[in-house]
């Protein structure tokens, strides 16, 4: 086994060098590959046996029966070759998702040609693609999705594009790597501690304390409430842990620092300034994010979202 | 290879498969005994409700239905193997697996073995028919293969009717390469039982009404086509076997053996004759007067000239012969032939007996008696008819002296039973006399209808004499319904263009030519096509002046065309492209112009990275490189379908470029 797998360590990085990462890919001779499918394995049993029988019953129709089969195997290499031959697949850049998302990359398959191309596959490998069909002179938008699984950049395996149309007798497929890459970001997590609002240093803090000033109700304390935002007036009087609820919570600033959470696990103290910083641009707060090695100041917007986000993925 | 993404749940594929099943099992319903047929046709239309009614089968129970069939099939034949048991038990297992098919591969399985069991419908029959049919079931079988393999199912029929029938345009030329050049063997690879379908011919045995039966069948016994010249109709006498042996009522073949190479008798040739015999489940072969040499391989020739093979003719049999005139100066009658040959039984039939030697005694010489019983055929009162009088004893009696009406088995016998009453060996010889000319196809066909009797006497000094008696009847006595049948029915082309013909006739005449040219077809399928072995494929071949190791040459052929083929549809492939694609071949001429101009070619780049490096390397290009590349960006990446005005547009602009 250890010898197959490094047979196929070794052809897979043929196939690397001959077809390279690009954006676009244009499937024509030097990238296409065929094989008989298990179906084509059995046509060729099944013509050795009619061949056989024919001679045996010296039977003429028989032959020509077999005939027939073996023109069709012929010619059904050069139809499933132009089945693809000429496609020509764009890679889009693809959206970024969290850890544990389907991640999709979206492909743009453009038929130039003035035929109709039917079952096209695309997937990971050559038994597990997805069918669709491509209409002439058009371009069909097409997802392989994968799972994200660590966060990051996530680049596609090399993927395989593949057709067995029109008889299912040969197999045509042509590999190829996408040079796009996906940016996966961690999956948040609740953190069981507040994180923010964390008022400090002066410029901001001012800002905040103003923010709360102004409170709206009180409710019963929830553990995770802000210590700040109790009612110790009324704990005083023994009348129990109070919190108090504020009008608005726009005005808010938060600033989430590595070191809040550097008590966890890396990874899950990355998953819980993640979860802060979503629910932070959710409730529409000024936030900010320092990590060991990057700083980004206070800002909102899906723009600042992502560049957070990001700066969390590709933490090291 | 996906399978789950091509599911035999799309719409249409289930009845489709159904049809295919249907298609590729019909002929063999004619074959099979009855319960099978009866059980794949209840089969498929189980199928067929299953699909509408959405049903779920348990698959125990189709397990236990297949092995009851098994069983079946089993009690049935006593065997599960030999081609009625195998093709049978296939047929059911094959419908029964479309009952439990579930995924793709189910339905790949079941449309590749239908290539196999379509195959064995072939063993039943080759006939011109069965071609068309097998160009339907191919067709029919690729139609599932593409259903089966696009996402669409069946939605586009057109598309796949049209998919398959190019296919099969394609693949019939390389289909008749292979097929002339593919090495043939001479002989079965392993023995193969015998089929026991019964034939129709001339049998061992001649008593009266045995021939007169076969009259009315438009049969083909078999076909002949000359090599040059043909002889005069009423000359062909096919020669099928020789009865010498009398009781009474019937003849029968007697004591034959046999002849060795070394005691064939001398011939000088006369005419050269090739026969396409039509299985008639016995063994004799019949050719053209005198016979000599066999035909064929195991064919012998028996000492009375007749042939046979040591097999059942089971299948067509196609044979080249030579007839020739035997020259019997060398021969004696031997002891035992001359009484094999004047033979009679003890009693019965006194009555001619006596006739015979009175006559006998009064004429004296064996030949001057043979034309005073042929002309005493033609001055008495003796009549031609397929329904005489019905002689329960003392056959020949009641005929000859009484009735005086037959057919020609009763001629026959009675004149070779006066030649032996009178001492003269005789004996009967059956087989089939004349044909019908099919100018189409320049051959004869010879019917059942056509069968006939004679006689054969020896004659001292001559050998045998073939005398027909039947022949010296008046034709004013000849049976109305048999006058311009029997051997003349040829006579119906020369009526063709007379004026006197009336509407019906002419109706006759058309329908005679169409089942004619029909017939011719189905000679030179049978001939050339279905007849095409061995001895031909050397025969061409040395024609060619090969003659040593025609197989290495045919192999060599074979090779050549597989490559030949290849190529060509490669090449054909490569051209339909390149033609197709000229927005591309535009925009590559283009960036080749621009190369010249000093923007270096750079293949994987896209049409906005090249216009961005124009922008900052070559400025002075840009405006009017802008206008064409803007072009081609808008036909490439818009979504929509481009026009084709679009096209052209940009084509021109890319080439007008400078």
């Amino acid at each position: 086994m250890k010898l197959v797998s490094a047979i196929e360590r070794k052809f897979f990085s043929w196939v690397d060098k001959r077809s390279p990462e690009q954006q676009e890919v244009f499937l024509r001779q030097r990238n296409i590959y065929i094989l008989p499918t298990r179906y084509g394995w059995l046509m060729l049993l099944i013509l050795i046996l009619i061949l056989v029988a024919s001679t045996n019953y010296q039977n003429n129709m028989g032959f020509m029966a077999g005939f027939i089969l073996l023109a069709i195997g012929m010619l059904s290499v050069f139809y499933t070759y132009r089945n693809v031959r000429g496609l020509r697949i764009r890679a889009l850049k693809p959206q970024s998702v969290y850890v544990g998302q389907q991640c999709s990359f979206p492909f743009e398959f453009y038929n130039p040609s003035e035929s109709y191309r039917s079952s096209i596959g695309i997937g990971e490998n050559k038994k597990q693609v997805q069918y669709f069909d491509v209409e002439p002179q058009s371009k069909t938008l097409f997802q392989v999705k994968v799972k994200a699984a660590k966060r990051g950049l996530l680049k596609p395996q090399r993927l395989v594009c593949t057709s067995i149309f029109p008889f299912g007798i040969f197999q045509v497929w042509s590999w190829f790597k996408p040079n796009h890459v996906a940016l996966i970001y961690p999956k948040p997590i609740e953190c069981p501690q507040i994180l923010a609002p964390q008022s400090q240093g002066q410029e901001e803090g001012a800002f905040a304390q103003k923010g709360s000033e102004d409170f709206h109700s009180l409710r019963d304390y929830q553990s995770g409430d802000p210590i700040k935002q109790v009612m110790w007036k009324a704990f005083a009087r023994e009348r129990g842990l109070l919190t108090k609820e504020f009008e608005e919570l726009v005005g808010e600033q938060h600033l989430l620092t590595w070191e809040s959470v550097s008590q966890y696990d890396k990874e899950l103290a990355i998953s819980y300034l993640t979860d802060a910083v979503i629910k932070a641009e959710q409730a529409g707060n000024l936030y900010g994010l320092e990590l060991p090695k990057i700083r980004i100041g206070k800002g909102q917007g899906a723009e600042h979202l992502h560049q957070c986000l990001s700066a969390l993925a590709l933490m090291e | 290879m996906n399978t789950q993404s091509l599911p035999l749940t799309r719409p249409g594929i289930i009845p489709l498969l159904i049809m295919v099943q249907a298609i590729v099992l019909s002929p063999l319903w004619f074959h099979l005994p009855a319960w099978i047929s009866a059980s794949t046709i209840a089969l498929l239309l189980t199928r067929f409700v299953v699909y509408k009614k959405a049903i779920k089968l348990p698959s125990w129970l189709i397990l236990v239905l297949a092995l009851c069939a098994l069983g079946g099939v089993f009690l049935y034949f006593r065997t599960i193997s030999g081609r009625d048991a195998g093709v049978g038990l296939i047929s059911l297992m094959y419908t029964f697996k479309l009952l439990e098919a579930k995924n793709y591969r189910d339905g790949a399985l079941i449309l590749f073995i239908s290539f196999f069991i379509l195959v064995t419908a072939f063993l039943y029959d080759e006939s011109i028919l069965m071609g068309v049919y097998l160009l339907i079931v191919m067709m029919s079988i690729l139609m599932g293969l593409i259903a089966l393999n696009s996402t669409k199912g069946v939605a586009g029929i057109r598309n796949l009717g049209k998919i398959s029938g190019v296919t099969l345009l394609q693949a019939l030329p390389i289909m008749l390469v292979l097929f002339f050049l593919f090495p043939r063997l001479s002989g079965p690879l392993w023995a193969m039982p015998s089929s026991s379908e019964a034939g129709m011919g001339i049998d061992d045995e001649m008593s009266p009404g045995a021939i007169s039966s076969l009259y009315g069948f438009d049969e083909i016994a078999f076909r002949v086509d000359f090599e040059g010249e043909a002889p005069s109709i009423n000359q062909m006498y096919w020669r099928g076997l020789v009865l010498s042996e009398f009781d009474g009522i019937a003849w029968k073949i007697g004591v034959e053996s046999p002849l060795r190479g070394e005691s064939y008798p001398d011939g000088t040739p006369a005419y050269q004759y090739r026969v396409q015999l039509e299985p008639h489940n016995r063994r004799w072969i019949f050719g053209l007067e005198d016979l000599i040499d066999p035909p064929k391989e195991k064919v012998y020739l028996f000492n009375n000239y007749t042939w046979r093979q040591s097999q059942r003719v089971t299948q067509r049999l196609l044979y080249s012969a030579q007839s020739y005139e035997l020259d019997y100066s060398g021969i004696e009658l031997s002891q035992w032939q001359r009484q094999l040959n004047t033979q009679l039984p003890e009693d019965g039939n006194e009555q001619t007996k006596e006739w015979a030697v009175e006559q006998y005694q009064q004429v004296g010489d064996p030949e001057e008696f043979v034309r005073f019983v042929l002309s005493y055929i033609r001055q008495q009162n003796y009549h031609y008819t397929l329904l005489p009088e019905v002689i329960e004893q003392n056959v020949i009696d009641g005929f000859w002296l009484g009735s005086q009406e037959g057919y020609c088995e009763h001629y026959s016998s009675a004149f070779v039973f006066i030649m032996r009453a009178a001492g003269i060996p005789a004996r009967v010889v059956t087989g089939y006399q004349g044909g019908e000319y099919n100018p189409y196809g320049d051959y004869y066909i010879i019917r059942q209808k056509d069968a006939h009797a004679w006689t054969e006497v020896w004659l001292e000094g001559e050998g045998w004499r073939r005398v027909d008696p039947t022949a010296a009847i008046h034709p004013s006595r000849v049976d109305d319904s048999l006058l311009g049948q029997t051997s003349s029915r040829d006579d119906w082309f020369t009526d063709f263009d007379s004026l006197t013909t009336t509407d019906s006739e002419i109706a006759r005449s058309i329908w005679q030519q169409i089942s004619l040219r029909w017939d011719a077809m189905q000679s030179f399928w049978n001939e050339s096509l279905m007849g095409y072995d061995k001895d031909m494929q050397f025969n061409w071949l040395s024609k060619m002046g090969i003659n040593h190791n025609q197989w290495r040459y045919l192999g060599y052929a074979l090779l050549a065309t597989v490559l030949l083929a290849g190529a060509g549809f490669g090449l054909w492939i490569l051209s339909q492209a390149r033609s197709r694609d000229k927005v591309e071949r535009a925009y590559r001429h283009f960036q080749i112009t621009l190369a010249k101009q000093g923007i270096e070619l750079k293949l994987n780049e896209g049409p906005k990275d090249l216009l961005r490096r124009i922008k900052q390397e070559h400025p002075e290009l840009y405006p009017k490189a802008e206008r064409v590349i803007k072009r081609y960006i808008a036909i490439r990446y818009q979504k929509q379908k481009v026009s084709d005005a679009n096209k052209q547009s940009f084509i021109k602009s890319a080439r007008a470029y400078h």
